[in-house]
């Protein structure tokens, strides 16, 4: 039934946009296949990773994009300037920022009830915990932690891959520092660690450096509502506090 | 010169074999003359839209003008999006066999039927029957779903859908309908919604009326139905071709609760939902938190590629749906409505809108964009949908703001045409309902001040010479006699700006209106 439905609905697009034999389809590998991305992206192999994208091929429709897009594609603050923006934006989404040179497992023991228990993914730098006197889980392939486990958890402990100093925003990409989604999704509490060497200026030099195939999460702020006459609520279903730790190596 | 939607030209896209229109929540059922004034008198629902509305644009006006590449960032969303609508079959099929390839299945259909027929069936073979006798999923905010009316469907078939977006559930819970895409809740204030809670939420017991404690009983209503449900249902943001990746753009976290702790995800996305390329969301992913919420960024974006192993839902489905998504595509002056990324920023600047509220408009698609997207995806013969597009003074500031440049007003211009060729030949009894309208309009100085703002639009449009033939309705009264040009500026206009009070300067080149910002009521 659906296999139809693909069919027609692919038929229709062509008939739509007034292409020859409208309900044939032509396939894309057959070399009328999309231009690459429209704006450019240099520093990417995503071209490698799609089986039919070609770039460069004009586009079937006729509409080739002007490969030269003149929005930024890098900011312009540096250092301290760059670090300090983000702790700025961090903080209007109601983040609470803490900064660090060298060994940041004081703050973080610091920021967590001493003998509660915090979960962690498995490639979690050890020495960030060595302050930390509670009981730690780590999760791990093969040794999850259920979700009534992670309920039961005070706090998860992370680092991050990415963050965007412009938009305040941290991103989580699944890496084994990171770990799954729900570690950082189920217990009310998130310390996030922020290396100064991850931290951009703006979201294209944000985006230039993920892995695309990634379960990304993209994280600005604890989680918000401003359904009830706009007023704003910090902390509705995802962690209601979130605590970055910015650490100068 | 771009195509201005002059009325009375031949329509170049009447086939013999036309594209089917879609079905469910996308119909205007009463002529919106008609349904506005009922709206109109609710004082508390204008109220209450007239202070979200200015809320919102206020906000997404400050974080736009944050950004020195604003214009550059939206004339590279129109591209993109225009790219993608002319090359869909290609993306579509390179999205599929991303998809596929990382354990993602695909189905299509073709209308609202097929695709709760679709959903359906996944439902009843991944989500276990309950002590109730009935199943659960958990749902996260999406206008696919509302428009195909799934909720509704899946009721009829033993499957309860629970909305966890606080304003949905808030609309769900009081048996309402969403007033606005981005605060579908904004027609009830604090008070009633804790009357609601009150009422619909067993558990809950006494509550108050401070935002803090109502969204806290949110929480404790909607956690264990996370913790535990089997089966959840989203829409997505965006589909990446290149990557065969998903996303959702959310701000409480029960989108990642659905997303993530289900072990089996179905996501319903129209074919228009499409990007190239992963690098292209370093300009949506800039557009639309700034548009919509007028926030840098929201709280929670979300992105995923088939399956991941070992983190979230290990049965992961997609409905790529339809649903007169091709009617309106094979409509080349149309067309770009289907670049709409949803944002809502053209619904908080326009003064019918904010008057008129969301319902008013019967789709599931509110305010500037509804009145071209519901006439284009059914055409403008169904229903009542052919008075959508008068729903408009063409003042002009949604296309001003929209992200991805749709030109709205041409749009609604060319509609009007095709309503009148297709619904008003040669005269008709609508005449009663834009007669009406008018009324409404002329009554009320600020509107008036509104709908004059017209004008440069119009100038542009008739390039200031004699008019020999309007849209709409009026096409019936001009045919039989010319008026003059219209002025560059209304009379109103040249008065403010003598008095010092000087508008933005635009007197109507090309698009008639000045681009940038400040230039919002
Ligand atoms: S038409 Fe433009 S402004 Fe309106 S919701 Fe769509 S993208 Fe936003």
């Amino acid at each position: 039934m659906t296999d139809t439905a693909r069919e027609e609905i692919l038929g229709r697009i062509n008939q739509a946009l007034g292409r020859r034999g409208g309900g044939e389809y032509v396939s894309s590998s057959s070399g009328t296949v999309p231009a690459g991305s429209p704006t450019g992206g240099e520093g990417h192999s995503s071209a490698a990773e799609a089986p039919h994208a070609q770039p460069g091929a004009p586009a079937a429709g006729g509409g080739t994009v002007d490969q030269s897009a003149d929005y930024f594609r890098t900011g312009t603050h540096e250092g301290e300037e760059l670090i300090e923006l983000l702790v700025d934006r961090l903080e209007d989404y109601k983040a609470n920022v803490h900064r660090v040179s060298g060994d940041p497992a004081a703050t973080i023991a610091g920021l967590i009830e001493s003998g509660s228990a915090i979960v962690v993914p498995r490639g979690l730098d050890d020495s960030w915990l060595q302050d930390f006197t509670g009981e730690v889980s780590v999760d791990a392939p093969g040794q999850e932690l259920s979700v009534p486990e992670l309920d039961a958890q005070a706090a998860v402990v992370t680092a991050s891959a990415v963050a965007i100093a412009q938009t305040g925003t941290i991103v989580l990409d699944g890496s084994p520092e990171c770990g799954r989604r729900a570690i950082t999704l189920v217990p009310d509490h998130h310390v996030c660690v922020v290396r100064v060497a991850d931290i951009v200026d703006i979201v294209p030099e944000g985006v230039a450096r993920l892995r695309p195939s990634a379960a990304l999460t993209f994280i600005s702020g604890p989680s918000a509502t401003s359904d009830i006459e706009l007023k704003r609520v910090e902390g509705v279903h995802g962690p209601r506090t979130l605590d970055v730790v910015i650490v100068d190596t | 010169m771009t195509f201005l939607g002059m009325p009375l030209l031949p329509s170049k896209r009447r086939d013999s074999d036309p594209i089917p229109g879609g079905q469910g929540n996308i119909f205007e059922d009463e002529s919106f003359a008609e349904v506005s004034h009922q709206h109109l008198s609710n004082q508390q629902l204008r109220n209450n839209i007239g202070h979200a509305t200015s809320t919102i644009r206020d906000k997404r006006s400050e974080v736009v003008a944050e950004l020195d590449d604003w214009e550059a960032l939206r004339e590279a969303g129109s591209r993109t999006k225009n790219h993608v609508m002319e090359n869909l079959p290609e993306y579509l099929a390179e999205f599929e066999a991303n998809f596929t390839d990382q354990g993602g299945i695909i189905h299509w259909a073709r209308d609202a039927d097929e695709a709760n027929a679709i959903v359906t069936e996944l439902v009843e073979a991944n989500a276990p029957i309950l002590d109730s006798g009935r199943r659960e999923v958990i749902k996260v905010k999406s206008m696919a779903t509302e428009e195909i009316g799934l909720n509704e469907h899946l009721e009829t078939q033993g499957v309860d859908a629970f909305e966890t977006d606080l304003a949905e559930l808030i609309v769900q819970l009081g048996d309402d309908k969403p007033s606005h895409i981005l605060v579908p809740a904004i027609h009830r204030n604090r008070n009633e919604i804790r009357d609601i809670f009150e009422e619909k939420m067993p558990d809950a017991g006494e509550l108050t009326n401070d935002p803090v404690d109502l969204a806290e009983a949110a929480r404790r209503h909607l956690r264990h139905k996370f913790l535990t449900t089997k089966v959840a249902v989203s829409g997505a943001n965006f589909g990446i071709a290149d990557t065969g990746s998903l996303g959702v753009v959310e701000s409480e976290g029960n989108g990642r609760m659905c997303l993530t702790l289900p072990e089996t995800l179905i996501t319903v996305m129209g074919i228009e939902k499409l990007l190239p390329s992963f690098d292209d969301l370093e300009v949506f992913l800039q557009l639309l938190p700034r548009s919509s919420t007028g926030e840098r960024m929201n709280p929670y974006t979300s992105f995923w590629t088939g399956v991941t192993e070992g983190d979230g839902p290990q049965n992961v489905h997609l409905v790529i749906l339809d649903n007169g998504r091709t009617r309106a595509l094979a409509d080349e002056h149309g067309r770009t409505a289907l670049n709409c990324i949803r944002c809502s920023a053209c619904m908080n600047v326009c003064p019918v809108y904010e008057r008129t509220g969301g319902h008013a408009y019967g789709s599931t698609y509110p305010g500037p964009i509804g009145a071209i997207l519901s006439p284009l995806m059914t055409g403008v013969e169904a229903e009542e949908n052919g008075s959508l597009p008068y729903a408009s003074s063409l003042c002009g500031a949604c296309y001003d703001v929209c992200p991805v440049k749709i030109n709205i007003p041409e749009i609604l211009v060319h509609l009007r045409n095709e309503d009148v060729e297709a619904n008003h030949s040669p005269v008709s009894s609508q005449l009663d309902g834009a007669l009406t309208g008018a009324s409404w309009m002329m009554s009320d100085a600020k509107r008036m001040t509104a709908a004059e703002s017209g004008i440069p639009f119009a100038h542009a449009v008739t390039g200031g010479d004699q008019i020999n033939s309007l849209p709409g309705i009026a096409g019936a009264w001009t045919s039989s006699r010319d008026i003059p040009g219209l002025p560059e500026k209304s009379f109103r206009q040249l008065w403010a700006e003598s008095e010092g009070e000087s508008h933005g300067g635009s007197d109507g080149e090309e698009d008639g209106k000045s681009e940038g910002e400040g230039d919002e009521r």
